[in-house]
């Protein structure tokens, strides 16, 4: 028999080797897979999304936009943009890059796919709101028009992403851009965030952090150069211009402007009742309906009637029946105030 | 038709473009004026006859089944009655069954068959086939006929709602679904019970996770291998009057190590290959009532426990063949059993194992009820003990415990073997009607074949460090 503790080492070392190389995301096997699906389809694929997107944002695209978007160095870019050429997707014009409408198409295909699969993640799926993005990235080259198909259909045909983008249709049509950057609003304007920017990721996690979301109702309270502050679902925000460029806001369907602070259902004490406001539109897909289905709409009454260790989750009386919600969807149903109630 | 069809394809396009000017809160909008409309009407044409409860029985009961005292040590004492109702209930029909199927009808079978057929072939059908067949209903059947309706009352009832409430926490925390303590309580009886009732749970990510992880609870099957290497081993070594206990305890920690392994793993997997957060949870707490109890022994004997065990049946008859050939095949006058066996010795000994408890989890995939059988069976043959037994290729069970410890300290058996069998027989693949139901469900090779590889990896791990560290500290 070996010697116990040569065993042990060794036991160790293996593991620690295999978890090397296995490591979900980190380890060897992965990055190896990562990097041998760089090809070439790829990062055509990804110049085509970006020509589009200049073209969608009116600014003009050249090949140093292409090699800081994809992190390729100019000469591989340059290389990219004359394959691009050949194949017909592209035309140049001195130094602006057009889109042919070829490459148009395509890159719609693409994009579609990239939405589609943003959206059904935040629908159907309970991956971080961060990984949504970097899930897609890497579906949009596997899947065929036809699948991107059977998953709209699947998802009930949705016509925006979860970031308030357009999903482009199976013809590759798309609705002109609405709204505007937040940081050009005035003071005391009402409006709703009508799309959120999901690059770059730092600035996007910042967003996320102050707890914004497409469909959310804001009320601009001050504007200037150094930061824009505005009060959202009751609670003042304040952002610099730099991140608040990042989210468009547009007038649509204001039916209630509901001005000043209002509760959340985790707020309310064993005992207490409310009447429902609202579910914020964080809250969606499955999550969404099953709510409402339960019965919490606008104008229902509901008590918090049964704890659970450190309040989480508490159990409702709604409609008759007792349902327990965890806090993260509680805090995400609005309740009238006192003040409102009364009046 | 022509014209026809571009007109379509207008309305289509024109359809297409107000979808976009309506906006994606249209269903929801809709829905929420519906609700608003019949509120109001309802308010005002409905009366509701003013009658207060006078004593809410519900709330009281809520209160202390779910309070932050009572909450947990009720949970574990009415899970541990459960428990002790099985398999104390199950003792009895178990043994009349087994007399039965294997004392009587054996026999006779057996006599019957030779009558007309070649040895070889009575021994693959009614030596192998039939008394695997018999073993796992003779097993399985009691206590699975016992832990389900059981069940199914507690659900009925209106408990087990309050159990995935309590437990809920615990799961948010690991980015789990709180419902994953439901599947769990049902894999304590059966693990592919188990993960066909993970449909409760809505998000896939979450319902992977419980399928992968439903492994961890030990499911009838094995618990009387549990119970009898821990009254042999671990009883042993206490005094006499303490032996019950201690291997009682014994048992019951492997039962709430294997909750933790199904915790900690929910939650690596849900840092790694399914990443993401815990996902809406609204659970139903309904109002307590009475059980249905004819209802319930219909529903939960048809629905779980003939379904199990007839997959079970299935999987066990060719088992059963395998069995008795491995026995009884010969190269160099020495049967592919025992090849193997010696061949799987010094391997299996660096995990504190021996060949003949990897033949057995080998053979017994398809059921782990046949795992102590298989293991006496082999252990005798590979002695070459006579006494005992009922010949080659043969399974059988001892009356006494007393019996089955003489014969597997005889083949070498210590302390840590037994440590090292339970702990194998908790973090060991799944049987294969599991297999089976979680392709079925999941219907990926690739889950399937994770949840499968999984738990045996950390079963050889986990043996391993605990050999090596007790050979370290102990001493072989």
């Amino acid at each position: 028999m070996t010697d116990p503790l040569i065993a042990l080492i060794a036991g160790i070392l293996i593991i620690g080797f295999l978890s090397y190389i296995f490591w979900p995301n980190f380890g060897l096997s992965d990055k190896l897979k990562r990097w041998t699906q760089d090809t070439e389809r790829v990062q055509i694929e990804d110049a085509l999304k970006h020509l589009y997107d200049c073209e969608y944002r009116n600014i003009s695209c050249t090949i140093n936009s292409i090699a800081g978007n994809l992190s390729i160095n100019a000469d591989r870019a340059a290389k990219l943009v004359s394959r691009l050429e050949a194949l017909g997707l592209l035309a140049i014009q001195g130094e602006v890059l057009q889109l042919t409408a070829q490459g148009r198409s395509y890159a719609l295909r693409i994009i579609r796919v990239h939405r589609l699969w943003e959206r059904y993640l935040a629908d159907e799926t309970s991956t971080k709101e961060l990984d949504w993005h970097d899930i897609a990235e890497k579906q949009e080259h596997l899947f065929t028009p036809e699948q991107a198909d059977k998953l709209a259909a699947q998802i009930g045909n949705p016509v925006y992403d979860p970031h308030g983008d357009p999903i482009p249709s199976s013809k590759g049509d798309l609705p002109t851009k609405k709204g505007k950057p937040l940081n050009e609003m005035l003071p005391g304007e009402f409006a709703n965030i009508i799309h959120i920017e999901d690059e770059p990721p730092a600035i996007y996690s910042q967003i996320l952090a102050q707890g914004l979301y497409p469909g959310m109702q804001i009320r601009v309270l001050e504007v200037s150069d150094k930061r824009i502050k505005f009060e959202a679902n009751g609670e003042e925000c304040v952002l610099s211009p730099i991140i608040a460029k990042n989210i468009t806001v547009g007038i649509i369907q204001l039916e209630k402007q509901v001005e000043g602070k209002y509760k959340v259902l985790s707020s309310l004490k064993v005992g207490e009742k409310g009447t429902v406001l609202g579910i914020a539109k964080a809250l969606r897909g499955q999550q969404r309906r099953r709510l409402m289905d339960l019965g919490i709409v606008p104008g229902t009454e509901i008590e918090a009637q049964l704890e659970s260790l450190n309040r989480d989750p508490v159990a409702y009386k709604v409609r008759g029946a007792v349902i327990a919600i965890r806090k993260q969807q509680a805090d995400r149903i609005y309740l009238e105030s006192k003040e409102s109630e009364k009046g | 038709m022509n014209n026809h069809n571009v007109n379509r394809e207008a309305i289509l396009a024109a359809a297409n473009n107000l979808r976009w000017e309506v906006g994606e809160n249209l269903h929801d909008t809709l829905m929420e004026s519906i609700y608003e409309n019949a509120t109001a009407i309802a308010r005002k044409a409905v009366i509701y006859p003013d009658k207060k409860p006078a004593f809410s029985f519900d709330r009281t009961l809520d209160k202390i089944l779910t309070s932050k005292y009572f909450g947990f040590p009720l949970m574990l004492l009415i899970l541990g009655a459960v428990f002790w109702v099985t398999i104390e209930g199950a003792n009895i029909p178990s043994g009349l069954i087994a007399s039965l199927l294997v004392d009587t009808l054996h026999p006779l079978l057996k006599n019957f068959t030779n009558s007309f057929m070649p040895w070889w072939l009575s021994g693959v059908l009614i030596d192998g086939a039939y008394l695997a067949m018999a073993w796992v209903v003779s097993v399985m059947l009691p206590p699975m006929a016992i832990f389900f309706p059981v069940y199914t009352l507690l659900e009925d009832f209106g408990y087990l709602p309050r159990v995935a409430f309590n437990m809920d926490p615990l799961y948010k925390k690991v980015g789990a679904h709180g419902k994953q303590a439901l599947t769990m309580a049902m894999g304590f009886g059966c693990n592919a019970a188990g993960i066909v009732a993970t449909r409760v749970i809505d998000s896939p990510r979450e319902k992977l996770i419980a399928i992968i992880t439903n492994n961890f609870s030990l499911c009838n099957g094995r618990w009387p291998t549990q119970i009898l290497i821990s009254t042999i081993f671990i009883g042993g070594i206490a005094p006499a009057y303490l032996t019950g206990l201690v291997s009682a305890a014994a048992v019951v920690f492997v039962a709430i190590l294997g909750i933790t392994f199904s915790l900690v793993v929910s939650w690596i997997l849900s840092k790694t290959i399914l990443r993401g957060e815990a996902s809406a949870f609204s659970l139903e707490l309904p109002p307590y009532r009475p059980p249905r109890i004819l209802q319930t022994l219909y529903t939960s004997l048809i629905d779980r426990t003939i379904f199990v065990l007839w997959r079970a049946v299935i999987f066990a008859v060719p088992a059963g063949m395998v069995i008795w050939l491995a026995a009884n095949i010969t190269i160099d006058g020495v049967s592919i059993a025992n090849h193997f066996i010696n061949w799987a010795n010094p391997f299996a000994l660096i995990f504190g194992l021996n060949g003949v408890i990897l033949l057995a989890y080998i053979i017994a995939i398809p059921a782990n009820e046949i795992v102590i059988p298989t293991v006496l069976m082999l252990t005798v043959a590979n002695l070459g003990l006579s006494s005992v037994g009922a010949g080659s290729g043969v399974m059988f069970e001892l009356d006494s415990v007393a019996d089955t410890a003489s014969i597997l300290h005889a083949g070498g058996w210590t302390l840590l073997t037994g440590i090292n069998l339970m702990l194998f027989s908790l973090l060991h693949n799944p049987c294969s009607t599991t297999i089976y139901t979680i392709y079925k469900e999941t219907k990926s090779v690739k889950w399937t074949l994770i949840s499968t590889l999984l738990p045996i990896a950390m079963g050889f791990s986990v043996t391993f460090f605990v050999t090596q560290i007790w050979r370290l500290v102990v001493g072989s």
